[in-house]
């Protein structure tokens, strides 16, 4: 009798502790599924131009600044960051200002031509930019916001539309309306309830699809290239001459536009993982 | 929001939309995209311009698309454009300024009556040109066949030479363009096809072009698999992928300028019917549009002159098209890509080509016959006269529609090209 609760317990930790190293090695997977890469492109970044070439590549960068210092010194690079980051932020705001209201109104309010306003707003992302971009660049140099920060961040808002609307609808949707009725018997009004009870609530995932904006934006290349000239994003400036340059500034190209999207989403990890109920580790 | 911010608001838009007034002619360019390139077109070829200039060079999607919308509103920022004589061809004359009177041409009348696109008027000028070329690392020179001379190899001699290579390394490393930006079609139209067939639409599926795709098939069995993700020789030169490769004239510079005493620059081989190349030739012209007319028309003829030509050469790699003299301080690849390219022509069997004409938007089109009729004979691995023969009806299609006349090396026609 003893003997076997013994081996059951045995058996149960074996299975726990088998468990436990896949999934060890399930995450280690995981993480070097997205560290991998990043560290090749660090690498070849600090790397000369001879060992880019070479093979097998070295595992520990060489320090070479070559291929930096070429971009610190390539005109208007400063510049173009300084457009990508207010283009992407312009965007962020302007797609949670429209976005997040019209997710609350799809969550909270029944009315006609709801499912059609739903699909409606996925089919902006149905049309390829390079098709929309000919009209698109007319009507703005007509009207007179084209070359701007501001004229460019409207067609990433448009892009970035659907993600804001239809995250913040279901975010919206997992807080029950009963919250909300609590806080009018309460004495809040509309407004307040909202602002006291739901903004809270919502806010980390609010976040999360302002995030998805700037990296929409962020990536985007055919608008930004077309829509603007003087004031040229840094994917727009950068990207479409990477790829026939040499190799060893594409590695460098290539880090110093994921670079700041990095650092970007370093800084509102936090926000991210609140979501995700993990807040604040 | 609270009136202050929305004052902060209202004064941030104000600074977002406002744009600079820029006195600067932008030149808008297909050409020169490589970023070290776009860095050199700034700071070497065109500080020497008077005025101030803004080089932006795009890929060939945006830069159309641009145009076109500023040719629709009627009203734009590009002054000059800089492009391939295909780029051209596929606009409408009547968007681009006649450039006449400006005086400036090509040393070369073929290049002057390209660049009229069909109308009595100089649309664009020739800005610079290139070729392709053969390259090969000196490793695999100890390999060539018996009797081969580099400069004058024939292609029986070079499948000879890459079978060769492939037996004693144990590898193919016969390298081709083939990647999805390769220029695999222009070593067809230009180089396979009139050395063999002394032709190139009226030949299209002869008997002739049978032979040229055996021989290429035979090629390809020493061909690294790798090419079809190939389109810089370059890196494959460097890295080793390949010891002898094809590839245009400045996707091989890298090489030369990085590992100088590495590799050798040679001539494209014979077929039966000669040796078979292809000049490449880019303009600049000015859109009906440019903001500043006169500061664009400055800007053209500043591309022309003796001193920016040679400038531009060392910046893209790309020849002048006007005669000058060549310092003798010229980069490696210039130094080896100009021998190489002036051998080839001097060649007595020499069959040069032209670029396909008056093809207008059709040109993409036309390509995409050639890549496809590869794609299918070589990596799909069907027979040789029914693929041709499929192929051939979309080229007849594609010649009847445009009434494209013949071009070198095809015997001239009345009205469109026939595809014998």
């Amino acid at each position: 009798m003893t003997a076997e609760t013994t081996d059951v317990a045995e058996v149960g930790a074996n299975t726990r502790k088998a468990g436990q190293y896949v999934y060890i090695a399930a995450v280690v997977l995981l993480c070097a599924w997205v560290i991998v890469p990043l560290y090749f492109l660090l690498i070849n970044t600090l790397s000369s131009p001879e060992a880019v070439n070479s093979y097998p590549k070295p595992f520990i960068p060489e320090f070479d600044l070559g291929s930096l210092t070429f971009f610190a010194n390539f005109a208007g690079i400063l510049t173009a960051l300084k457009n990508s980051i207010l283009v992407a932020a312009l965007t962020m705001v302007m797609s949670i200002a429209i976005g997040a209201p019209a997710g609350y109104a799809l969550s909270r309010f029944e009315f006609r031509g709801k499912e059609l306003f739903r699909l409606l707003i996925l089919l902006t992302r149905a049309f390829p930019l390079p098709l929309l971009a000919l009209p698109l660049a007319v009507m703005f140099i007509r009207v007179g916001i084209d070359d701007t920060i501001f004229g460019l961040a409207l067609v990433h808002t448009t892009l970035a539309i659907p993600f804001a609307v239809l995250i913040t609808f279901s975010l919206f949707s997992g807080i029950p309306i009963e919250l909300e009725e609590a806080a009018w018997t309460l004495g809040c009004n509309r407004l307040t309830a909202f602002q006291k009870v739901i903004l809270p609530l919502v806010l980390p995932g609010i976040t999360a699809s302002a995030i998805f904006a700037f990296v929409i934006s962020w990536n985007e290349v055919f608008a930004a290239a077309v829509l603007t000239i003087e004031n040229r994003t840094l994917t727009a400036f950068l990207l479409q001459n990477l790829d026939t340059s040499p190799l060893h500034l594409k590695f460098a190209g290539g880090f110093i536009l994921v670079v700041p999207a990095l650092i970007f989403i370093f800084a509102v990890r936090k926000y991210l993982f609140a979501m995700w109920g993990i807040a604040n580790r | 929001m609270t009136i202050k911010s929305t004052l902060t608001g209202a004064a941030i838009a104000a600074a977002l939309l406002s744009t600079s007034a820029a006195a600067e002619v932008l030149f808008w360019s297909t050409q020169a995209k490589p970023v070290e390139e776009a860095q050199a077109m700034r700071e070497q070829v065109l500080s020497g311009f008077a005025g101030e200039v803004d080089y932006q060079p795009n890929d060939g999607g945006p830069w159309i698309t641009r145009l076109n919308a500023e040719l629709e509103a009627g009203s734009g920022s590009i002054g000059v454009l800089g492009a391939l004589h295909g780029d051209f061809s596929a606009m409408d004359p009547e968007n681009l300024v006649d450039l006449d009177d400006l005086g400036v041409s090509a040393a070369s009348d073929t290049f002057n009556s390209l660049a009229m696109l069909g109308t009595d008027n100089m649309q664009y000028i020739p800005w610079m040109q290139a070729s392709y070329i053969m390259a090969a690392n000196r490793e695999a020179l100890p390999y060539l066949p018996d009797g081969a001379d580099i400069n004058a190899l024939t292609y029986d001699q070079l499948i000879a030479w890459a079978a060769n290579v492939h037996e004693a390394t144990g590898e193919p490393r016969f390298g081709f363009p083939a990647g999805p930006n390769g220029l695999k079609h222009r070593f067809f139209q230009g180089y396979l096809y009139p050395s063999y067939t002394d032709g190139v639409v009226r030949t299209f599926a002869s008997e002739a072009a049978v032979g040229a795709w055996e021989a290429f098939r035979e090629l390809w069995a020493h061909t690294n698999p790798g090419s079809t993700n190939f389109s810089f020789m370059q890196e494959q030169l460097l890295n080793g992928d390949a010891w002898i490769v094809f590839d245009h004239t400045s996707r091989l510079a890298q090489a030369f300028n990085d590992r100088p005493d590495d590799f050798v620059a040679f001539p494209a081989p014979a077929g039966p019917t000669g040796r078979g190349f292809m000049p490449v030739i880019a303009g600049v012209a000015i859109p009906a549009t440019a903001p500043d007319m006169d500061e664009a028309r400055a800007l053209v003829e500043h591309m022309l002159l003796p001193e920016t030509q040679i400038a531009t050469l060392r910046a893209t790699n790309f020849f002048p098209v006007v005669d000058v003299e060549l310092p003798d301080d010229l980069p490696p690849s210039v130094q080896a890509a100009g021998a190489a390219v002036a051998t080839m022509s001097a060649s007595p069997d020499a069959n040069p080509g032209l670029l396909p004409a008056g093809l207008g938007d059709k040109g993409g089109e036309f390509n995409r016959v050639f890549v496809d009729t590869f794609e299918r004979i070589i990596l799909a691995g069907q027979p040789i006269e029914a693929v041709l023969e499929d192929q051939k009806e979309t080229l007849m299609r594609i010649m009847e529609e445009t009434g494209a006349p013949c071009w070198a090396p095809d015997a001239p026609s009345e009205g469109a090209c026939p595809v014998e």
